[in-house]
């Protein structure tokens, strides 16, 4: 008769027995995104995954919804089997930290993507966006058109309205420095009214600038820290009547972050002034640059900031081809015409 | 219905060196060991697709992601043995986290005191939390969904708003050492967590407040009649819970080396999945620290392997929401089949 006791046995002999050692072939390599939660996101893990690739190595995926406890278990699932590459998208500078100890423990080069993590003693390179220079080009923009359309306004300032990311994000820090830099250069045109912290939450983002244009009917520029929260935008501005495209008296000059496809179609159609982009597939190559710089042992650049671009409705036929939420779109409509 | 001792008893008539299925069967369905082989079968069975799945530093990595879990799962199984249930384990991780991490770097004591006292205050705040709980629920006679869903959201809050969001860092390096590493491929932790886990079985096969939980569980009115101070040991079984979930905070925090507003925000599924898995009755009345230890196994080795796999998160949940509702859907049958209760 099998009894409890050989059961146990069982179960605490065969996974010894079952161990076996890594079988050589294509590199691989761990990816761990926090969340594929907006399009950005999951075009930068598509672009990744696609330049891994096309360098013939494979893709390990781990997305851990926003849970950094999860990440860092992903995480040492890939150093327990012993990826020879490690890209992180971290949920926050802090918790990212183990992470990267952890992985250095196995000497396996580790990139962290898009979020920096706070100051460590751990090796590792990060593949960044400059979210304070993107932004400020792209509220300097703003202004210009804003500081064009002051003659008609008689000598009243621009009202601002901002809608933050959530601070605990350090991408969302910068960009909202990035915002204030580029107002206070124009504070002689441009006063700043409502900021709206929305914790990277649509409700949140809706409630606030609804608040905001109830409270201040005469906002005339509208920034959001992400295209991801455009539609909440679009939403209050219609309701309150102020949707209109560029040139029409009451439109209100809007800019957003990220390249994404919604705010291409608007820029298209004029209803978006300017946004300011990642530019995924130049951080993508870098990212997998660096592992294999890393795993040939080069000497690497532990920060690598991508300065992005602005794209407005004067440069969009020639800056198209960079901005990634134009490509999804683009290839889409070639699609659907067959 | 079948009577699990005739089984046996017909069992007994068999030749002894002939295997009995049916009797091995039934007795490892009505026994917390189904787990534990089902672990080892599902771990074999994919073994083949995995092959990483079976290398020493994985199987070490299961058994740091399973600690936390178990302390955590552990205090579950003693609110889910009364018929109750505690939502609100997840904003206690949440609260003791920043609570215990504010302490270690803002008191001004160095390393390892520092670790101690924070750890100190976690388990002050788990169990105030567990005593506001079973106060309401008991004193005010709630229903435990309703007040600990409230306490839920009241601490989740409260987490991010006494933080502004942001993680605490800084904490000792003790600490960081203490839940990251260990002797070999025994993690120090252990020696947290397999005492509080067999004090707990201790409590519950050994002394009558253990064996009057579930009492309660099976008949609550029928417990009172008998002499069972029912308030009392309600409000002892959501304070003990919250004190395990404390424990489990000051491993997650370790962990992380971060002091975390959204820590365990979404571990309470695993929590449930575990002790029903184990065999603990949704219903009150049943259950096991043992069975809960298998079922965190169980579900940590799901999640491990799928991870392992290739599959992406949403998958996952997919899978382990179903292994859930299977455990849940057993969880009726074995009622109906083998008698409730313990």
């Amino acid at each position: 008769m099998i009894t409890r006791r050989q059961i146990v046995g069982a179960g605490l002999v065969l996974p010894l027995a079952a161990c076996r050692p890594r079988s050589g072939g294509r590199l691989r390599v761990g990816v761990a995104f926090e969340t594929l939660q907006t399009e950005y996101w999951v075009a930068s893990f598509d672009i990744i995954r696609a330049e891994l690739a096309k360098n013939d190595i494979d893709t390990i995926e781990a997305i851990s919804d926003g849970d950094a406890n999860r990440q860092l278990e992903q995480i040492k699932s890939f150093v327990a089997r012993r990826m020879d590459g490690v890209i992180v998208a971290p949920k926050d500078a802090y918790t990212v930290i183990p992470m990267i100890k952890s992985v250095n423990r196995k000497d396996i080069p580790i990139v962290i993507y898009n979020r920096p993590p706070a100051e460590n003693p751990y090796k590792r390179v990060t593949v960044g966006t400059d979210n304070f220079g993107i932004t400020r080009n792209t509220v300097l923009y703003l202004c210009q058109l804003a500081r064009k359309a002051m003659p008609s306004r008689a000598g009243k300032k621009h009202k601002a309205l901002i809608l933050m990311g959530d601070l605990g994000d350090i991408n969302a820090v910068g960009r909202r420095d990035g915002f204030d830099a580029a107002v206070k250069e124009n504070a002689d045109i441009v006063e700043v009214v409502t900021r709206v912290p929305t914790e990277w939450n649509q409700e949140k983002a809706l409630a606030g600038i609804t608040n905001g244009l109830q409270a201040h009917p005469d906002i005339s520029m509208v920034f959001t820290s992400s295209d991801f929260l455009l539609p909440s935008v679009v939403s209050a501005l219609k309701n309150a009547g102020k949707f209109h495209p560029a040139g029409h008296p009451d439109h209100v000059l809007l800019g957003a972050f990220d390249g994404d496809s919604m705010a291409f179609r608007m820029l298209r159609e004029k209803t978006l002034d300017a946004d300011g982009v990642q530019d995924a597939y130049a951080q993508s190559r870098l990212v997998v640059q660096s592992i294999l710089s890393m795993r040939a042992g080069e000497k690497v650049n532990p920060l690598v900031l991508d300065p992005g671009l602005v794209v407005h409705q004067e440069n969009l036929s020639q800056e198209s081809s960079r901005m990634w939420g134009a490509q999804l779109v683009l290839e889409s409509e070639r699609a659907s015409r067959g | 219905m079948v009577d699990p001792v005739s089984a046996v008893d017909a069992s007994a008539s068999v030749p002894s060196n002939t295997l009995n299925l049916s009797g091995l069967v039934r007795r490892l369905f009505a026994s917390e060991t189904w787990v534990l082989a089902l672990s080892v079968i599902y771990f074999l069975v994919l073994l083949p697709f995995a092959p990483d799945l079976g290398n020493l530093e994985n199987l070490e990595l299961i058994v740091h992601n399973m600690l936390p879990l178990c302390m955590v799962a552990v205090g579950q199984t003693l609110v889910l043995l009364t018929g109750g249930i505690d939502l609100s384990v997840t904003s206690i991780i949440a609260l003791c986290s920043v609570g215990g991490a504010w302490s270690m770097t803002s008191w001004g004591m160095p390393g390892t005191a520092g670790f101690l006292v924070g750890g100190l205050v976690m388990v002050a705040i788990g169990a105030l939390v567990g005593l506001f709980n079973g106060m309401a629920i008991t004193r005010l006679t709630m229903p435990p969904f309703m007040v600990t869903l409230a306490t839920m959201m009241f601490g989740s809050g409260l987490a991010v708003y006494l933080t502004r969001s942001q993680g605490i860092v800084g904490l000792p390096e003790s600490l960081a050492a203490f839940t990251q590493e260990g002797v070999g491929p025994v993690p120090y932790a252990l020696l947290l967590v397999a005492p509080v886990a067999l004090v707990c079985h201790g409590f519950l096969t050994r002394t009558k407040a253990g064996r009057w939980l579930f009492a309660i569980g099976a008949n609550a009115k029928a417990a009172q009649i008998s002499g069972v101070p029912v308030k009392r040991v309600t409000i002892m079984a959501y304070v003990l819970c919250g004190v395990m979930a404390a424990f489990s905070a000051l491993i997650y925090t370790g962990r992380l080396e971060t002091g975390s507003p959204v820590l365990g925000q979404r571990v309470f599924l695993d929590v449930i999945g575990a002790t029903v898995i184990g065999g603990t009755s949704l219903f009150g009345g049943r259950g096991s620290v043992l069975g809960t230890v298998y079922g965190v196994l169980f579900i940590t080795l799901i999640d491990n392997s799928l991870n392992i796999l290739g599959l992406s998160n949403f998958t996952i949940l997919m899978v382990k929401g179903t292994v859930i509702l299977f455990a849940a859907l057993g969880d009726g049958l074995r009622r109906r089949r083998l008698g409730g209760g313990r």
